[in-house]
């Protein structure tokens, strides 16, 4: 047991930077899985059919490829391509675009629950197609997108993980955890407070998104 | 563009057998996938009904369990318990495992590997079970313990059934993480996919042992991903259609889950409109 606080107070200065940077990934990624995401859920619902086919494409191809593949062709496929790019914007970029998918996917599919009739409902009481999406469809959807959203930011803190082990391209929570490890050998007790950490993150943000679910079902 | 089609960056493809390798590899994979989702149906089924459990420390001690297990990166999982797991019980597996099993099974951290996607994996599909039978009214448990059904008679006969209907869309999708988040076991050092297509990109230019053809790494590992793609997508596919045939037959909607990836796969079986 003491063995257990002892490395967490001799290494809490690793521990709290790798944790940061693990946010930041996260964060960074969010961002760019949103406005992408927000793009290609918008070309899915477009009544334009290239631009359909075109979102469909970019939803089938990252949803199903594995991340890991991503972070290798983004970071060394590319830069043996040529192109270089660094590990933290591989990373983050990787992250993000193959979050995007999924939040492309949530964007549509909250568009959709909000049923035809009440979009054609808006057009034949002469609003123009941009009100009827910024007054009726945009505020419904919000609402059904929000604890898809909160499952994706789980699996983006989890899925994040895999940018500093696998390649290096980060010092996050993990990484550090594997270099404390390497120089102590106590594996026990630092993935246990990596363990903590990890779910400090992922807990909060169940209770984060099921406090503004319930703030949003009132509201209605 | 030019560089990613130019038919010179893709000769490795036919040269040499270098893309049987890659698909020997992926087929390790699709193997290991098909263990570790077997072994994960088992214990999660298990590890739900104790959930499920009348016995409130019980429920709570399995909801703990799921809860952190599922709360925790899949690499984490793996790599602490490559760490973890004593010498002498890496040993005992490496002269134990039969001498026909592919070589990726023979690695000494192949438990570790299976081992850790099935932890992570049976919690998940744990809390979609759950989720499913407590997507179900009351009134068929109560239904069922009226009309003289005991506790498991229940469960088998009426939850149960029910339930794990309702979770099939869920299960397909994770199914389809499983079988991407197998290439996170290529860290231990076990000969899959992507060490394969390492292999490939740093031998086959080789005058050595290689083809003399080299192969660049995005058009490798953009192979590798296609190959993914391409199954899920079938996998997909299959669900969508087991589904909508379910729910033809039977009417029901699925229970949504919080905490996954792939949330929609879940949300699509709430009909639209």
């Amino acid at each position: 047991m003491s063995d257990l606080w002892e490395v967490l107070l001799r290494h809490f200065p690793e521990f709290r930077s790798g944790f940061l940077v693990t946010v930041q990934l996260v964060a960074v990624s969010f961002v760019i899985a949103v406005v992408v995401g927000l793009v290609i859920g918008a070309l899915r619902v477009t009544p334009i059919r290239w631009a359909r086919l075109l979102g469909g494409l970019y939803v089938e191809f990252f949803r199903n490829i594995p991340l890991l593949v991503l972070l290798y062709i983004s970071y060394l496929g590319l830069r043996r391509a040529g192109i270089e790019i660094g590990p933290w914007v591989a990373g983050t970029a990787s992250l993000g675009l193959y979050t995007a998918a999924y939040v492309a996917e949530t964007v549509r599919s909250g568009v959709f629950a909000v049923g035809k009739g009440q979009i054609e409902a808006g057009l034949s009481l002469g609003f123009p197609y941009r009100k009827v999406l910024s007054q009726i469809v945009i505020p419904q959807a919000v609402r059904s997108v929000i604890p898809p959203l909160g499952s994706l930011v789980i699996a983006m803190i989890k899925n994040s993980a895999i940018i500093g082990v696998a390649l290096g391209l980060a010092d996050d929570l993990l990484k550090q955890a594997r270099l404390i490890n390497s120089r102590t050998f106590q594996t026990n007790e630092v993935f246990f407070w990596a363990a903590v950490g990890y779910l400090i993150l992922t807990v909060t943000a169940t209770f984060a998104v099921r406090f503004l679910e319930r703030r949003l079902v009132v509201r209605r | 563009m030019g560089y990613l089609f130019d038919p010179e960056n893709w000769h490795w493809l036919i040269s040499g057998n270098n893309f049987r390798f890659l698909l020997t590899g992926f087929w390790i994979n699709i193997q290991i996938a098909l263990v570790a989702m077997v072994l994960s149906l088992c214990f999660g089924l298990i590890l739900a009904l104790l959930r499920l459990s009348k016995q409130r420390i019980v429920s709570v001690a399995a909801g703990v369990w799921i809860d952190v297990w599922r709360n925790l990166p899949l690499i984490f999982i793996i790599l602490y318990l490559a760490l973890a797991i004593p010498e002498p019980w890496r040993e005992a597996y490496q002269r134990g495992v039969p001498e026909w099993f592919p070589t990726a099974f023979q690695s000494p951290f192949f438990l570790a590997a299976v081992a850790g996607l099935t932890l992570y994996n049976s919690a998940v599909l744990a809390e979609i079970m759950r989720a499913g039978v407590a997507s179900l009214e009351k009134g068929q448990g109560e239904a069922a313990a009226s009309i003289g059904l005991r506790y498991w008679q229940a469960m088998r006969l009426v939850i149960l059934p029910q339930g794990l209907r309702r979770m099939v869309p869920a299960t397909v999708s994770q199914l389809i993480t499983l079988n991407k988040d197998t290439t996170l076991i290529s860290i231990l050092g076990i000969q899959e996919v992507m060490r394969h297509a390492r292999i490939i990109t740093s031998t086959s230019g080789s005058p050595f042992v290689g083809t003399g053809v080299d192969a660049p790494l995005l058009q490798v590992f953009l192979t590798v991903g296609v190959m993914f793609v391409i199954v899920n997508l079938a996998l997909s596919r299959l669900s969508r259609r087991l589904e909508i045939r379910e729910r033809r037959r039977t009417g029901v909607e699925t229970a949504r889950v919080a905490g996954l990836e792939d949330q929609l796969a879940v949300q699509a079986a709430t009909p639209l409109e």
